[in-house]
């Protein structure tokens, strides 16, 4: 396989633009990120575009050709990919592979989603459909209710965490004050946290991610092509995993350890040769709180049943021992579904070129993001390395 | 001999998608019957029901769907 690095980046701030279409998302966030490679548009080759819900929510479908359109991309062949939460990193993980492979030497990678403009009610049943539906769904589970079935279960097996649940979106909050492409811009408590509208227990809103808009886009190249005309530093893909697990939360053999990430988290280390703690900064998926800790433990950053403490302990905060959600997270970033996976890949990037400004980490040489779709039934783990 | 199963998680839902409104707050579970793990409403919640993992649950019916629903007590 060909090295193959992330040469352009380009987003949308997130947030609630319910008159903004989904063709202005893409033209802005697409835009930036072939601007940001320094390369006509004329060079890009193919594009993966990632959506979860813009047939039921907007009534568009066949975003490929949707996208390549509005960005002037031609007659270049163009796919859209779908798995909830993860679609972006899935989208990902295609255009790394059809570039490793030597089929193309330069894609973009795109993705998209627009949710506000719809009732918290529709978006909650649009997303329910990432669950089984007969099984799940169908019986009145929420994707919060899902989660909060897991915290409990935590709760069960390593004692209650409610308090690090809550500094967990304390902290995800006080990051995204530096981060001027995030949605929310408020400073919050632990108190707030916990005493906040109650969703599923022990879930406040709180504990719950956003309901976004937005759209990144990420610019891939061979390495050996993009050394020739990257002006900035390369940030090569070093490690890319990829597993799943089953649809539902009754069939998988544990709730608090994510089989689907310790799998993807495996064969991507394995990949890079890194070891957790080679780990510089990661942006983990936080759909709910008590998904930070978990997935912190799942990828081998801190032991099982640990997690908990190290977010009271601050070694998850922007100075601590691996920084977690620097960006904010999809709990104050936010979390456009379609375009999370790429979001995340956004802020590494932007940490290893240095160019974080005021949420600048001082070492930002390797870092990695993790996304998970539905019940962690997809889990994509990517590591990146500065050259 | 009454069927019986136990909770394994559980949670107490307030906020619902618009199908399921008029039944808020209601309680979901994963429940262990006969060595098999699934997930049903647990009918007969009050402010008062303490729930715990491994709290007994009765079964109580088959939704229209096969669905199996359980009750508190």
């Amino acid at each position: 396989m060909r090295s193959v690095s992330v040469v352009g980046i380009g987003e949308t701030r997130f947030g609630r633009f319910p008159e903004t279409s989904l063709k202005e998302l893409i033209l802005e966030a697409g835009t930036k990120a072939i601007a940001n490679a320094g390369l006509r548009k004329e060079y890009v080759e193919a594009l993966f575009m990632s959506n979860f819900s813009g047939q039921p929510f907007s009534g568009q479908g066949h975003l490929g050709p949707l996208a390549a359109e509005v960005l002037g991309l031609g007659h270049i062949p163009t796919i859209r990919i779908e798995g909830a939460c993860a679609s972006g990193s899935l989208a990902f993980r295609q255009a790394l592979s059809a570039v490793a492979s030597g089929m193309y030497d330069v894609v973009l990678v795109g993705g998209v989603e627009k949710m506000t403009h719809q009732s918290t009610e529709a978006v909650t049943a649009g997303i329910a459909g990432a669950s089984d539906i007969d099984l799940e769904a169908g019986i009145g589970a929420t994707f919060p209710s899902i989660f909060a079935m897991i915290a409990q279960r935590y709760f069960h097996e390593y004692g209650n965490v409610r308090d690090a649940m809550a500094m967990c979106a304390v902290q995800n909050h006080e990051n995204a004050l530096l981060n001027p492409d995030a949605q929310m811009q408020k400073r919050i408590t632990v108190e707030q946290v916990k005493n906040g509208f109650p969703i599923a227990d022990p879930f406040t809103i709180f504990d719950c991610s956003l309901v976004s808009d937005g759209a990144a886009f990420v610019m891939l190249a061979a390495t050996d092509v993009a050394e020739s005309f990257c002006p900035k530093r390369l940030v090569e893909v070093v490690g890319c995993g990829q597993a799943g697990d089953s649809l539902t939360l009754a069939s998988k053999g544990s709730m608090t350890t994510f089989a689907a990430t310790v799998r993807a988290a495996h064969q991507a280390y394995s990949m890079a040769g890194l070891s957790p703690a080679q780990i510089d900064l990661a942006e983990v998926h936080d759909c709910f709180t008590i998904t930070q800790i978990i997935n912190t433990e799942d990828l081998g950053f801190f032991v099982k049943g640990q997690g908990a403490r190290a977010v009271s302990e601050g070694k998850t905060a922007i100075n601590g021992q691996i920084p977690i959600n620097v960006s904010g997270g999809l709990k104050a970033k936010g979390h456009p579904i379609g375009a999370t996976g790429l979001s995340q890949i956004y802020e590494i990037v932007t940490q290893l070129r240095g160019d974080g400004g005021p949420r600048q980490l001082k070492k930002a040489d390797i870092g990695l993001t993790h996304n998970i779709g539905g019940t962690a039934a997809t889990c994509v783990v990517n590591i990146f390395r500065g050259r | 001999m009454k069927r019986c199963g136990a909770i394994y998680s559980f949670c107490v839902v307030h906020s619902s998608t618009e199908a399921f409104q008029g039944k808020t707050p209601y309680v979901l579970a994963v429940v262990e019957d006969n060595r098999k793990k699934l997930m049903a409403r647990v009918e007969g919640y009050t402010e008062k029901t303490d729930i715990a993992v491994g709290m007994e649950v009765r079964f109580l019916a088959e939704d229209e769907k096969g669905n199996p629903i359980y009750s508190f007590g």
